[in-house]
């Protein structure tokens, strides 16, 4: 197994952690994180194809990977704000508890 | 790559008006305004804002006399950009959409921050304006996001409801959810072809057959646009997202988002991932993202109708429409090899005009009492004249009865997918489930006309008040939808 197939499983391996811990936990800081670790999944990707791929001199994938963190950021700055104002007024974060909305 | 700062300036005019516009807005508000009631705050920020989207209309090229301005076109910037003429109508389309939903905002429950809402609004216009032009993998990339943040900010932005807070906090699990799938699939095209610009994706992928890696690739973007284009199975967020978020917020949602989303994918799936899209027409499919896409269709028109059916609260109701919408849009999309953009851009542009301007009729609804279930609207014809009319051409529209431009909106996407082959395979027997949904619709649209229009109004039911720029804002929009439906080739001509 090359190295770069050895990233790629790595990677998948990770999306798929943060996509079953994204779908599962009830808690959504713990939600938030799977996100997280679906977006670093990615990033990786970036970075492996863009080391082993046909022209690493151009940082085209570098810099997507750093473009993609700095989004990620502000992703979670506006989750965790909102996740603030849900707690406001159900003194809750779990999900199960966010069900005012339904039909 | 020759990269031409002055080019990219001209051709993003039209976003640096509607940044500065936003920065004013929040300036005045916080210079001048300070100690000023909440209803002049609110209408200095919304004259402003309107007056900096207007600009960006002149500016993006599309004004009518087409002489003040010339807006870009071709490709901008080494082709991270795309100035063609379905990226400059789409341009219009949501400005003008974006205009339409500041006239709603100035109707509906003014919250206790209009600057900051109104602010945020613009900046998800610039997300709008750029994933329209889009054409290379990272600027798409951070154009959906700057959207797509801007737009859970709008949903929970009501700090004093439970709902909005709810309704923000789901749409943003779901959005980042959609949005990591998009990224890894956007790693996996890009490892594919080495390059991130969509025409060398797509030359990349021309040479190269279906791969399992192109498969999970297209896999992942085709579940990041059912997320944005709220197509079942992905349209979970949807209906609590319309309605616990703020009317003039799910009013945005429900249009221009959809028009930029629609033809921000329109152009993903087609100029990039082109060569994979595999084949429908006929009844043996071939593997592609085509079927995906038929499938999604199917099952959107399906449970959007359905469910719609059961719905007893408005914004419930035109959340599930939304879906069913979003059935046809899809099917449009299918025909876009053969027929062109202009069937789906003409669609997803009335259809936005449409549920744009029920959601104002409810936002005013909802300023002076409530707008929950279908019931409140007993009697909207004695309570407000002008409401009531305005309810029925965008209730009509969005049944698509002739001659409004929703009825050729779905004309002209359901003989784009007959043409493809008649009804030899599975987009022509889509069409034909299209159109008997279309009846189930009707009866839905119905009872909500007939709460507004037929049924007395209760006991203690008051005239509505209607503000001005509100009414204004209505008025013009049941005049376009007339308009585009007795002369659709202004817009079919656009793209």
């Amino acid at each position: 197994m090359t190295t770069l197939q050895l990233c790629l499983v790595i990677s998948s391996l990770l999306f798929c952690i943060g996509l079953v811990g994204a779908l599962s936990r009830s808690h959504t800081i713990l939600v938030l994180l799977g996100i997280e670790l679906m977006l670093n999944a990615a990033n990786m990707n970036f970075i492996a194809f863009w080391r082993f791929g046909a022209s690493p001199t151009a940082a085209t994938g570098v810099l997507f990977a750093i473009f993609s963190i700095a989004v990620a950021a502000a992703e979670a700055a506006v989750g965790l704000a909102l996740v603030i104002a849900v707690y406001r007024h159900q003194k809750s974060v779990r999900l199960e508890e966010a069900n005012r909305l339904k039909g | 790559m020759n990269l031409d700062y002055a080019g990219l300036f001209r051709a993003l005019a039209p976003e640096t008006a509607i940044v500065v516009g936003a920065l004013a807005v929040l300036g005045v508000d916080l210079t001048l305004l300070r100690g000023r009631s909440l209803a002049t705050r609110m209408n200095v920020a919304a004259l402003i804002s309107a007056l900096s989207v207007l600009v960006a209309f002149m500016l993006n090229g599309t004004c009518p006399c087409g002489r003040c301005w010339v807006g870009a076109s071709g490709p901008v910037f080494g082709g991270a950009l795309m100035f063609d003429s379905l990226a400059n109508a789409t341009r219009g389309g949501i400005l003008g959409l974006v205009l339409l939903t500041i006239g709603v905002s100035t109707g509906a429950r003014i919250n206790r921050n209009p600057a900051e809402y109104l602010s945020i609004l613009l900046f998800a216009t610039v997300g709008f304006l750029l994933m329209a032009a889009a054409q290379q993998l990272l600027v798409a990339f951070l154009s959906l996001e700057l959207a797509s943040l801007s737009l859970y900010i709008l949903a929970g932005f009501d700090k004093t409801r439970p709902d909005s807070a709810e309704a923000g906090l789901k749409y943003f699990l779901f959005g980042g959810m959609s949005a990591a799938f998009l990224l890894f699939g956007f790693s996996l095209l890009y490892g594919l072809t080495g390059s991130i610009e969509l025409n060398h994706v797509a030359d990349g992928l021309r040479h190269q057959g279906i791969s399992p890696l192109l498969i999970v690739a297209l896999v992942m973007v085709i579940v990041a646009f059912g997320f944005k284009a709220a197509a079942a199975p992905f349209h979970l967020w949807a209906p609590d997202a319309y309605q616990g978020a703020p009317t003039p917020s799910a009013a945005l949602i429900a249009s221009a988002s959809k028009l930029a989303g629609i033809v921000f994918f329109a152009r993903l799936l087609w100029s990039g991932l082109g060569f994979s899209a595999g084949n429908v027409s006929y009844a043996f499919t071939s593997v592609g993202w085509l079927p995906i896409v038929a499938v999604l269709s199917g099952v959107s028109m399906f449970v959007g109708n359905l469910a719609a059916l059961a719905q007893t609260n408005v914004r419930r109701l035109l959340a599930y429409s939304a879906i069913s919408h979003a059935g046809i849009l899809l099917l449009g999309l299918i025909a876009v090899s053969r027929n062109g953009t202009s069937p789906i851009f003409y669609y997803a542009t009335t259809y936005g005009i449409a549920t744009a301007g029920a959601f104002g009729v409810i936002g005013v609804l909802e300023r002076q009492g409530g707008c929950d279930s279908i019931s409140d609207l007993a009697g909207l014809y004695r309570r407000s004249p002008l409401l009531a009319g305005c309810l029925m051409v965008f209730i009509l529209s969005l049944a698509g009865v002739p001659p409004l431009a929703g009825f050729f909106g779905k004309f002209y996407v359901f003989a784009a997918t007959l043409k493809l082959a008649g009804l030899a395979g599975v987009a022509g027997w889509l069409t034909i489930l299209a159109i008997l949904f279309s009846a189930v619709a009707l009866y839905y649209y119905m009872v909500v006309l007939k709460q507004a229009l037929v049924v007395a109004p209760a006991k203690d039911a008051t005239p509505v008040r209607v503000p001005i720029a509100a009414a204004v804002t209505l008025v013009l929009a049941a005049i376009a939808i007339v308009a585009f439906g007795i002369w659709p080739s202004v817009l079919l001509g656009a793209v």
